[in-house]
């Protein structure tokens, strides 16, 4: 579904990303992993289109996304969340979730200014729609809130919320879990479960390994910029350069 | 007492309230998507321009010399933005600066607008019931806006401007829709400005107006409607209220608007600050 082929991005003379390959598989949970600096944002920010690439390809459904501006690559069906999370401080929670269904809300400019039937019937869709996302992130009762206002579980809970607004095929969660306690981290594992149920494929990057390992159906794992492996999280647990990549090399004896 | 009397005296400020309430919206709507724009005093001053000469060399209807003078600011906010918006912050803040300083420099020198002299003798056509219905669509438009996905995509873009476009919205276009919309509105103001006052000239729409407008809409706050039309009212009232103290009102006014700032950093209207007040 989402084809990454010798993708490279140089930051003046530091490769971020070197030449690297992915293939994201619709319909799975696709991990991506690996030590800090690695330059796992850096592939999200391709992605979406904050950042061009200085080389390689990127495809999402057999069509490029090379050239396109982050709010098309949006509309083509790709959301995500941020590391450093990123809602609309001052909005409530539901407005948050209704910021994200902007490009599906088929009205036009005469039937805002006059306030028409159809006008009130996507509005009225829309907070219905919004509730039941945040609902099904266990948000619901706090959706008049201010997002700022909210922990910081909540905000990555309601940030999930706001990009399944826009009915993406393509999720990306950039660290979902960072922060989060034990029982916040159950919650968000089955709620990534159901959406796997509803056929979005998720790419993610997280680095806690019991919740990667429990969840991902593949795992690639980036180091300096190169991707070292990929494939079954049991394979990568026993892959030797990537117990290197995080433990460091063994002393010679 | 005697209404007209009184309208006799009063008329110019009563209209100068609308008038100035509606340049404090049309600021507030590119604030409200976060773009700090001085252009309006000088889209203004193209409105009132417009249809002044519409007025006086043409002899056509007013709704029509305002109607131009409200299209004609708005199609050169259209071509100008579309390079400007392209600035953010104090940048673009200079950038808009510097068109009102050309759009002056044009206005000084051209022979159909007077040139220094400016424009005198314009029709007095300009009544209360057209304030009050250009004030109330301005009002009517500005509420729809912000009740639909327009409006909340201003306020995204205000917010977190990446964040926004990465939610889908186009948010060039819709920058691009605030800033040609303001210029519609501060036209209209500078079109209805122009017949009830009787004279233009190019000083009326500098540098100090810029700030005047934006001064209006700070000091009122930019939570919503009411802040800017309030701030509009009594930046109006305010130089005159303080007549008696002469050569130091202008003075007064500046220590006034210092205080404001200071301790109403977001404004006199703040909903958020009237809710906490009911709450304790």
């Amino acid at each position: 579904m989402l084809r990454l082929e010798n993708l490279s991005r140089q930051f003046g003379g530091v490769r971020a990303l070197d030449e690297v390959t992915l293939n994201v598989p619709a319909g799975q949970i696709y991990g991506l992993i690996g030590p800090n600096g690695a330059g796992k944002t850096t592939v999200f920010n391709l992605v979406t289109g904050l950042f061009a690439p200085t080389g390689g390809t990127l495809e999402f459904d057999g069509r490029t996304l090379l050239g396109l501006p982050p709010e098309r690559i949006a509309r083509r069906g790709i959301a995500r969340t941020f590391q450093n999370i990123r809602l609309f401080q001052e909005m409530s929670l539901i407005d948050n979730v209704i910021v994200g269904m902007h490009a599906h809300l088929p009205y036009g400019f005469m039937d805002l200014l006059l306030r028409t039937a159809n006008f009130r019937n996507v509005e009225r869709k829309a907070r219905t729609r919004a509730l039941q996302l945040l609902h099904r992130v266990g948000l619901g009762p706090l959706c008049n809130e201010l997002a700022g206002s909210l922990s910081y579980g909540n905000q990555r809970k309601l940030e999930i919320a706001r990009a399944l607004a826009s009915n993406p095929r393509l999720l990306l969660l950039d660290e979902p879990v960072a922060g989060m306690n034990a029982t916040e981290k159950n919650e968000i594992m089955s709620l990534i479960r159901s959406l796997r149920q509803d056929h979005l494929t998720v790419f993610m990057i997280e680095h806690d390994m019991r919740f990667v390992m429990g969840l991902c159906d593949t795992i690639a794992v980036l180091n300096f910029g190169r991707i070292i492996a990929a494939g079954k999280p049991a394979a990568i647990q026993a892959d030797p350069s990537v117990i290197e990549a995080y433990l460091g090399q063994e002393e010679p004896a | 007492m005697d209404w007209s009397a009184w309208w006799d005296t009063y008329s110019t400020l009563v209209l100068s309230i609308g008038v100035y309430g509606m340049l404090a919206l049309s600021i507030y709507l590119t604030l409200s998507c976060g773009l700090l724009s001085l252009a309006n005093a000088a889209f203004m001053g193209i409105g009132a321009y417009v249809s002044a000469i519409i007025t006086l060399h043409y002899e056509w209807p007013f709704a029509l010399a305002l109607l131009l003078g409200t299209a004609a600011p708005a199609a050169v906010a259209l071509l100008v933005g579309i390079p400007v918006l392209r600035l953010s912050g104090v940048y673009l803040a200079m950038a808009t600066l510097g068109f009102g300083e050309v759009v002056r420099v044009v206005l000084l020198n051209l022979d159909i607008t007077g040139g220094p002299l400016g424009l005198n003798g314009i029709p007095p056509l300009t009544t209360g019931w057209h304030v009050l219905l250009a004030l109330a669509a301005t009002i009517l438009l500005l509420q729809a806006l912000r009740r639909s996905r327009i409006g909340r995509a201003f306020e995204a873009i205000r917010e977190d401007e990446t964040a926004a476009r990465l939610m889908g919205i186009a948010t060039d276009r819709i920058k691009l829709l605030a800033f040609v919309l303001g210029a519609a509105i501060a036209g209209l103001a500078g079109g209805l400005n122009a017949h009830y006052t009787f004279t233009l000239s190019p000083g009326n729409f500098g540098f100090e107006s810029a700030v005047d407008i934006l001064t209006m809409a700070v000091l009122g706050g930019i939570q919503g409607l009411t802040g800017p039309l309030l701030g509009g009212a009594i930046l109006t009232l305010l130089p005159e209220l303080l007549r008696g103290l002469q050569d130091f009102r202008m003075a007064a006014n500046g220590l006034i608007l210092i205080l404001v700032v200071l301790f109403l950093p977001h404004g006199l209207w703040d909903p958020a600050r009237f809710r906490r007040w009911v709450r304790k």
